[in-house]
């Protein structure tokens, strides 16, 4: 069977042919889409249970030491802190509240059956953001599988700044903003994540216990 | 295996992949490691491809952003079992195939139900451009074939796609693809030839 391709077949090709144009944001999505199916795996139960405790426990204590030195690096140096980030009176920004929760988190950690995991209230957490020229900021991060449609920022029309308050579970959380539901952005006073997931800007945050 | 190049994700400039970018066998391979910028670089490379193929199969923006986003979380889900010994774009179109498809009849069952008076309104002033309603017809046209034939015709003609490799793509065999794009494309010489002025 030969493949004829006349004239018209030409023109109805190159018709079909060029490639759709501004799919940024769609492109974007998917890639957080599909991070958010790599957290949906990393944390269901099946994979938690093959695990082990044991792992889990080497892993917990790993990464509350680290966080430890973090929380004594920001709780010694407190200008590096959010102060600069909100309004002005405030005075309990979200990186010196997991600080010294992390900090407390870590004493407690010596003296802490493993069993003990399940006990893990959430704590209201501030994110202060600067953007005044932005239409929209939402966080996303893993706490939410990356969507931002339920955690939309609030701005402040005299300082431009953006802000929400979020109830997260006490561990090591990774989070951006997403401004104008187009640009992904990581928290420029917050330290950066080193695992960014697809290349995608993210910053970390460390939530202790009550 | 680390890329080192930043990635674009919000900016794009809507051209051809660039060709100066990884070989895709080693993206491929990375990506199957594990490595998410690799993965990235993935999207980035076949994503207009899957948009412009879901398009054509689906006629609806929304829908087919949806079947190619489906298709690039089952895509990084089947990753670990891909063999690469096989060739990446049928196995990725394969996908975004199956997609379309349930995607089109999900949109078929909608459209039983729906009554008239949604009919889109299609431009009839006279200044309208006629390189436009030349696409409209075109797009016309394609929606009217059947499925496959439809499917077919976009990876051999539109796609590039070998028929060795549009049997892996569809499950069909070769003979029989060969029939469904002769078959398309006779039925769009019948309905365009009168349209084009030919």
């Amino acid at each position: 069977m030969s493949e004829d391709r006349d004239e018209l077949l030409d023109r109805i090709v190159g018709a079909l042919r060029p490639l759709p144009e501004g799919h940024a944001e769609a492109k974007a999505r998917v890639l957080i889409a599909v991070a958010a199916e790599r957290e949906r795996v990393r944390r269901s139960p099946a994979r938690a249970t093959q695990r082990g405790r044991m792992t889990r426990w080497i892993a917990g204590a790993a990464g509350l030491a680290a966080a430890a030195v973090v929380a004594a690096i920001l709780l010694l140096q407190p200008s590096r802190s959010y102060d600069a980030s909100v309004g002005a009176g405030s005075s309990s920004p979200a990186v010196r509240v997991a600080a010294v929760a992390v900090a407390d988190s870590v004493a407690r950690l010596a003296s802490r059956d493993p069993a003990g995991d399940a006990a893990s209230a959430l704590q209201p957490i501030q994110l202060v953001f600067r953007a005044p020229t932005a239409t929209t900021v939402r966080v996303v991060g893993d706490f939410n599988s990356w969507d931002g449609e339920h955690a939309p920022m609030t701005r402040d029309p005299r300082s431009g700044l953006w802000s929400a308050t979020l109830s997260l579970r006490p561990g090591r959380h990774v989070y951006a903003f997403l401004v104008d539901d187009t640009l992904l952005v990581r928290d420029p006073r917050a330290l950066a994540a080193r695992d960014a997931d697809f290349g995608r800007p993210g910053s970390v945050l460390l939530v202790g216990r009550p | 295996m680390t890329l080192s190049r930043p990635l674009q994700l919000v900016r794009d400039t809507g051209t051809e992949a660039d060709v100066s970018r990884e070989p895709r066998s080693l993206l491929v391979h990375a990506a199957k490691a594990g490595d998410v910028r690799a993965f990235a670089e993935l999207v980035d490379a076949y994503y207009a491809r899957c948009l412009r193929f879901a398009l054509h199969m689906l006629s609806d923006r929304s829908d087919a952003e949806e079947a190619v986003q489906d298709t690039f979380v089952r895509l990084h889900r089947a990753l670990p079992k891909y063999e690469e010994r096989e060739a990446f774009e049928p196995w990725l179109f394969r996908i975004l195939a199956n997609r379309c498809r349930t995607a089109g009849a999900r949109e078929r069952r909608r459209a039983e139900v729906v009554e008239y008076g949604d009919v889109p309104e299609r431009p009839s002033a006279p200044g309208h451009d006629n390189a436009i309603a030349w696409r409209e017809e075109i797009g016309l046209a394609i929606a009217a074939l059947p499925t496959d034939q439809r499917e077919a015709f976009l990876m051999r003609h539109v796609e590039d796609l070998s028929y060795e490799d549009m049997a892996v793509a569809t499950g069909a065999g070769v003979s029989a693809l060969k029939m469904r794009v002769k078959r398309a494309c006779d039925a769009l010489r019948l309905r365009l030839t009168e349209v084009s002025g030919e």
